[in-house]
C-alpha cells in the first residue's frame, strides 16, 4: 500500500488512504495515510454501516488539506465489534451412508451438499456472492479436494485458490445464520468441517513433499491464528 | 484490532517484520484544489476481480481492473493470504472498495468526479520496489482517465 501511494504521489498523483497496520506504514513514510484500529480485511470497519465509512473517509480525506507531509494520523473510533454470543452451527452434517466408502470425497461431498439451501439463502439475502474464482460448482471443487486426498496426488498449483472458492462458498452458506459472527464462522470452519479437516491433512502432505514450491505453498493454507492452536 | 499489543506474539512478529524504509524522499502533490474539484480513483490491495478474471497469482505485482460500473456483487477474493477476516468482503464489498460510498460522495457534491474504473492489486509477498513497474504504468492511465487523486484501501 505505502509503494502504490509513494510511486502514485511522484507521478504527481495525489494519495488518501487507510493503514491498518500503524508501525509498517510509518516505517515507508508514505505521504497520507489514516491510521485505524480495526481488524485486518476491514480496512473500513465495519460492513453494511454507511455511516460509519463515511466518517473513516471524510477523515482520509481531510488529510488531502496538509500543506506538509508526510501524515500519519490517527483515526480515533474502534469499530463496534461483532457479536460473541455462543452461535451453534445449524447445519447438522450427514454422515455418508455405511454403504458409501468413508473417502475424503464423498465426506466433501456430502458436506458441500448440506450447505447448499444457506449458501442459497446467501445469495438470496445478499444477492450477491464473491464465490466464482473456478468455473466448477462447489460439489466438483470439493470431490477435486478429496480426490486429490484420496489418491494421495500431488495438488496443482492453483490448489490454494480451489481452496479459497470452497472456503467463500462455506463462509457465505454459514454467515445467512443469524447470530453468526466472523469469529464464529472462523471457529466453525476449521474445528468443525470436514474442509478444515481436509486442508490440514492436505497442509500436513505438501510439508513432506520434496518439492520446495509445494512446501513453500503449504504455509500458506492455514491461518498463523489457527495453527497456533493445534496440539503440539 | 490491529494494535499490536492486542495481538498474540506470533501475529505482532509477523506484522512487524513487514516494517521497512522509506522507498526515497516522500513525495508531495501539494493540496491547491478542493474535494469538489478533484477526481477520485479507488485502489485496493485487497486482491479483488470480478469473478471469473485471471486470480492473483502468489508474489503478483499486476494489478485487475474493476470498472467504474461494477457493483461489486460479484468480485472474488483470490489474495495469498489466509491470516485475515474475508466475511466482511463477502457481507459488504465497500469495507475495502468502497465504490458506493464514494458515489455518494459524489451524488451529493462532495467530490468532483469519479474515474471510469477502478484497481485492484494484491499486497502480499513481495518487497516495495516489485510493485513500481505497474504502479507507473498505472500512472498514466490514470491521467488519461482525468485522475488527480487516489484513494487507497488495504486489506
Amino acid at each position: 500500500m505505502s509503494a502504490i501511494a509513494y510511486y502514485l504521489e511522484d507521478e504527481g498523483i495525489a494519495t488518501t488512504g487507510i493503514s491498518l497496520v500503524r508501525e509498517n506504514t510509518e516505517s515507508f513514510r508514505p505521504p497520507r495515510f489514516l491510521w485505524v484500529s480495526f481488524p485486518l480485511g476491514r480496512p473500513l470497519g465495519v460492513p453494511g454501516d454507511a455511516a460509519f465509512q463515511h466518517r473513516v473517509i471524510a477523515r482520509a480525506l481531510d488529510l488531502l488539506n496538509r500543506s506538509t507531509g508526510p501524515v500519519l494520523e490517527v483515526f480515533d473510533e474502534d469499530a463496534p465489534g461483532a457479536t460473541e454470543e455462543a452461535f451453534v452451527c445449524p447445519v447438522s452434517f450427514v454422515q455418508p451412508n455405511s454403504g458409501e466408502a468413508n473417502t475424503w470425497s464423498s465426506r466433501l461431498r456430502a458436506e458441500i451438499s448440506d450447505l447448499a439451501p444457506w449458501y442459497e439463502a446467501s445469495v438470496m439475502q445478499r444477492h450477491k456472492t464473491s464465490v466464482g474464482i473456478f468455473e466448477q460448482t462447489p460439489i466438483e471443487l470439493g470431490i477435486r479436494l478429496g480426490e486429490l486426498l484420496d489418491q494421495l496426488s500431488t495438488p496443482a498449483l492453483d490448489i490454494k485458490l480451489l481452496l479459497e472458492d470452497l472456503k467463500a462458498y462455506y463462509l457465505e452458506a454459514v454467515a445467512a445464520q443469524p447470530g453468526a459472527s466472523a469469529e464464529h464462522c472462523a471457529r466453525w470452519l476449521w474445528r468443525e468441517t470436514v474442509l478444515g479437516e481436509a486442508i490440514l491433512a492436505l497442509r500436513g502432505r505438501m510439508r513432506g513433499s520434496h518439492d520446495p514450491r509445494t512446501r513453500e505453498q503449504a504455509e500458506a493454507l492455514v491461518p498463523r491464528r489457527v495453527l497456533a492452536e493445534l496440539p503440539e | 484490532m490491529v494494535r499490536l499489543s492486542d495481538l498474540p506474539d506470533y501475529e505482532a512478529r509477523h506484522l512487524m517484520a513487514k516494517n521497512g524504509v522509506p522507498l526515497g524522499p516522500t513525495p508531495w502533490v501539494h493540496p491547491g484544489q478542493t474535494l469538489r474539484a478533484r477526481v477520485f480513483a479507488l485502489i485496493t490491495t485487497a486482491g479483488i476481480h470480478p469473478a471469473g478474471e485471471t486470480p492473483f497469482q502468489s508474489n503478483d505485482a499486476t494489478y485487475r481492473v474493476l470498472p467504474g460500473d461494477s457493483t461489486g456483487a460479484n468480485f472474488a477474493m483470490s489474495h495469498a493470504s489466509v491470516n485475515f477476516d474475508r466475511t466482511a468482503f463477502q457481507k459488504d464489498v465497500n469495507v475495502v472498495f468502497p465504490i458506493d460510498r464514494f458515489r455518494e460522495l459524489l451524488d451529493g457534491g462532495t467530490i468532483g468526479g469519479l474515474a471510469s474504473a477502478h484497481y485492484s492489486f494484491m499486497g502480499a509477498g513481495l518487497e516495495p520496489p516489485a510493485y513500481e513497474r505497474s504502479v507507473r504504468a498505472l500512472a498514466g492511465v490514470l491521467r488519461r482517465d482525468g485522475v488527480d487523486t487516489v484513494f487507497l484501501t488495504p486489506v
